[in-house]
């Protein structure tokens, strides 16, 4: 029968050649990137992606600590005047935002990015160019944000932004906090839209014989901070687009006086806020469980347990976020219901935690760079933990509200379960993509003065905020005596700088000097380690199968009958075709092959598609009109990025 | 040693598959969960305003009337019927209805649009008057951007239908963009029931 010339990306079906063979040489062409600049904007390759989103948010990293030191700087003696009150607000503003949204949820979800093809025996993410889009909104609006920081524009209402303040012109005259809404809003939308493809490349692009049985913890994780994203982010979309349309249009949502109310604003902030710290906090867990399971060699110890326990950290995380304002005027059948519910949520992190001692318990640990920082996330989380918890108790919440003890509880939590964590990560995984391996002196240097100096940073300040220190003050009298221990802690933080500067170096240097890594340097369990280091583009040379939870450490031998998801795939692996983007889809549950997947290749369209976001998000500063105009660009930009439609018959 | 026997024979994998096999489809079900959160939050954040007022609507303003609303919401119920009656058709391959009932559907949703102007032009006030006109005025404005937003998606693919570019097997576009279209009629319901049927109850 005639094809017809609407078959999109060819034959439904591709019987496989009689001379099949793995063809490196077609699959570069097939999978590579476009010549020239051209080719740099128009990438969507995962590894590039996934990368440009770490490395980015590395820098977004190193911005939000400079400016951590100078505020540290400021308060190491009374009275002193580096910065005034003015700068003071809008630099714990700008550091808060900047860790919490563009350095950690971005990182986290470059990681995903990267590392899920790799570990579920996939080509490319499920939608390559929905994850280049991402990244190109997510730049955007951090250019957006640091452009106005240094135009002397920074928003300076706190990382979070409650109103009235930030959304009553009398209150924040200045345009920073337009800023803010723009720039998160654009953010939002860059996080969500990686969420989706996550969650759709776990689901579809499983090898066949991946049951959701055998994803590894890291996928486990991954998926649930791309559902989480996906029920907590829309809340702060909304609450952003509020404020805005307060500021520019006059609406009154946070209005006492035209029948508003403030107290909404921070119900629904937080309804994402709480999410949020577990957001950043469960793809953490996912790279120290899969760390942990290398170096301790042996599997993790109650799998499925752990993996129930990721779900339900994130569905209970959702039923918390009242502790954030204990203090605002809560009637007391609510503050002991979200004082219990916020006491729960640390039991999944409790039995994980247990899982984790259990695995190095009844391993053969190796103790090298990533495991120290595994044993820095320990220790230094557990005490984030118990601050925690002492947090939730409402009266003594009532005592420390607002002081530096929160501030130390928050670091606590997020250095210790974030920032350690992801160095673990960086040194495990650095060999992968860059083919050297991270140098292990400089390593184990960088892990001890970090140690060192977070906690000389952090610690002290608990006591701080028994003494009386409020949050968010730019000085502080001399006779209140706070001056010594605002010393040590502002020392502190520059030992800790000094320790992510290490790191800064070890990976300059050991790309130039490091030791060739080759295929697994770890000998590692998953499948990312069956693949040359740095991944050729088309990932892998034959599309694997799994036939258990620890592919590499133990293949699994076909089934007798060979009758099985993976046997299938493995007779069906020369239908896909090399000469077009395809790889298996696969069904959610157990892996079976179901359809050959067409990606979509190299377009410059998803670049234009973010122009267009951007022109609508920072026009609206100046004109609510520029927000109709940007969703036409939008449109146009849709129409060229789904060019030719007669291939959008199978996309 | 075991008797090795024939592996079962291999079947083709195809390459257009449609509904949950796809990818495509997944993705369109993320960005609903996606809307359904922001339009639930938009709900929430109503009956929020609501209670923190000691009247709702507050003084001088009056409870929004009911027929011409009634009256828009089946017709925008009737273009997802339209949508819905297009989806069956193309799997039994009736080109014809397919077109036919896309362009109900796009003129249906047009009309709800238009409505919805002529309704809200009527109102002596607007967002910037009182807390409740801000929450209305801005449920409303953000389902009707969908609203315009699903028409001229739908034009896009009713072009394509025009050129043919559907089959019973292969139709994941449309199949895609109807599954959005219903969407955009069904969560109109709740904001509906929100809006002119709570106040009266
Ligand atoms: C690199 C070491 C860091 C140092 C020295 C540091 C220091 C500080 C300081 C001095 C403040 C302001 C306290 C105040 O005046 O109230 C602050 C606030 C904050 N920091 Fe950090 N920080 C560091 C890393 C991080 C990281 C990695 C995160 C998150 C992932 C983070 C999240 C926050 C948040 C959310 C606030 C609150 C901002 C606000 O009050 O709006 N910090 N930090
Ligand atoms: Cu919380």
């Amino acid at each position: 029968m005639a094809e017809s010339r609407y078959d999109g990306y060819g034959p439904q079906f591709s019987p496989p050649p009689e001379d099949y063979r793995p063809d490196p040489d077609l699959l570069t062409r097939t999978w590579g990137p476009l010549p020239g600049i051209r080719g740099f904007f128009a990438v969507v390759n995962y590894q590039v992606v996934g990368m440009r989103f770490i490395v980015t948010g590395f820098i977004f990293l190193l911005l939000g600590g400079i400016q951590a030191l100078v505020m540290r700087t400021q308060l190491a003696q009374p009275n002193l005047d580096l910065v005034s009150s003015e700068l003071y607000q809008q630099l714990f503003t700008m550091h808060g935002v900047t860790m919490m949204f563009f350095f950690a949820v971005p990182i986290f979800e470059g990681l995903a990015m990267y590392l899920l093809p790799l570990m579920i025996g996939s080509r490319d993410m499920a939608m390559p160019r929905l994850g280049a889009f991402g990244y190109w909104i997510y730049l955007i609006a951090g250019i957006t944000l640091y452009t106005g920081f240094f135009l002397g524009l920074g928003p300076d209402a706190g990382w979070f932004a409650h109103a009235p303040l930030s959304s009553d012109r009398n209150f924040t005259p200045a345009m920073g906090m337009d800023l803010w809404v723009s720039a998160i809003g654009m953010l939002e939308i860059s996080a969500l839209v990686a969420a989706i493809e996550i969650v759709v490349t776990i689901f579809k692009l499983k090898a066949p014989g991946m049951s959701m049985a055998r994803i590894p913890i890291f996928v486990w994780a991954m998926l649930v901070m791309a559902m989480m994203i996906i029920f907590a982010m829309p809340a702060v979309l909304l609450v952003t687009v509020a404020v805005g349309l307060d500021r520019m249009a006059g609406t009154h949502f946070f209005n006492a006086a035209m029948g508003g109310d403030p107290t909404l604003y921070q119900h629904v902030f937080w309804f994402f806020g709480h999410p949020e710290v577990y957001i950043i906090f469960t793809p953490a867990l996912g790279v120290v469980s899969a760390v942990l399971v290398t170096f301790a060699r042996r599997p993790m110890v109650a799998y499925s347990i752990v993996a129930l326990s990721f779900i339900a950290m994130g569905i209970l995380s959702f039923g918390v976020w009242v502790h954030h304002f204990f203090a605002v005027g809560i009637p007391p059948i609510g503050l002991s219901f979200f004082a219990v519910a916020s006491m729960m949520v640390s039991i999944p992190s409790g039995i994980q935690m247990f899982a984790f001692i259990g695995t190095v318990w009844t391993g053969r640990p190796i103790v090298n760079t990533p495991f120290l920082f595994l044993i820095g996330f320990v220790v230094i989380f557990v005490l984030g933990g118990v601050t925690g918890v002492m947090l939730a108790a409402v009266p003594f919440n009532w005592q420390v509200h607002d002081s530096y003890f929160v501030v130390a509880h928050l670091h606590y939590v997020l250095i210790g379960g974030a920032l350690f964590p992801l160095f673990a990560g960086l040194y495990y995984w650095f060999p992968k993509w860059t083919g050297k391996l991270l140098d292990e002196t400089l390593g184990k240097w960088q892990f001890a003065i970090m140690f060192v100096g977070f906690n000389v940073t952090f610690f002290i300040q608990h006591i701080l905020g028994f003494q009386g220190m409020a949050r968010r003050v730019y000085t502080y009298d001399a006779d209140l005596g706070w001056g010594t221990f605002n010393m040590v802690s502002t020392v502190g933080s520059f030992v800790l700088a000094a320790g992510i500067l290490v790191f800064v170096f070890n990976v300059f240097w050991s790309l130039w000097r490091g030791r060739d890594a080759g295929q697994d340097p770890w000998l590692a369990p998953t499948l990312e380690w069956s693949v040359p280091s740095p991944p050729p583009q088309y990932t892998f040379l034959e599309p694997p199968v799994v036939r258990s939870l620890y592919p590499l450490w133990d293949p699994g031998a076909p089934d007798p009958e060979f009758d099985t998801a993976a046997d299938r795939g493995e007779r069906m692996r020369p239908q896909i075709r090399q000469d077009v983007r395809e790889t298996f889809g696969t069904s959610i549950m157990d892996g079976e092959p179901e359809s050959r997947v067409n990606l979509r290749d190299n377009s410059l369209w998803p670049f234009f598609a973010a122009l267009a976001v951007g022109f609508a998000f920072v026009g609206s500063m100046f004109s609510l009109w520029f927000f109709p105009i940007g969703a036409l660009l939008f449109y146009g930009t849709m129409i060229g990025w789904h060019w030719p439609f007669s291939k959008e018959i199978a996309t | 040693m075991s008797v090795h026997t024939e592996p079962p024979a291999t079947p083709l994998l195809p390459l257009y598959v449609l509904g949950s096999r796809s990818p495509t489809w997944w993705g369109m079900i993320g960005l609903i969960a996606i809307e359904i959160v922001v339009f639930g939050g938009l709900i929430a954040m109503y009956f929020w305003l609501k209670l923190a007022n000691p009247s709702w609507p507050p003084e001088g303003i009056a409870v929004k009337p009911l027929l011409l609303p009634t009256i828009n919401t089946v017709i925008l119920i009737a273009s997802g019927v339209a949508m819905i009656v297009a989806k069956r058709a193309i799997v039994r391959g009736n080109q014809l209805v397919l077109k036919l009932g896309q362009v109900v559907a796009l003129i249906l949703g047009l009309v709800f649009f238009t409505l919805k102007i002529v309704e809200y032009s009527g109102y002596d006030y607007d967002w910037s008057t009182h807390a409740y006109g801000s929450i209305t005025w801005t449920m409303t404005g953000f389902h009707a951007a969908h609203v315009i937003s699903v028409v001229f998606k739908g034009i896009i693919v009713l072009l394509m239908s025009l050129r043919g570019m559907f089959r019973p097997d292969r139709h994941l576009a449309f199949e895609v963009s109807t599954l959005y279209w219903v969407f955009v009629v069904v969560i109109w319901l709740p904001l509906y029931f929100t809006m002119y049927i709570s106040p009266r109850l």
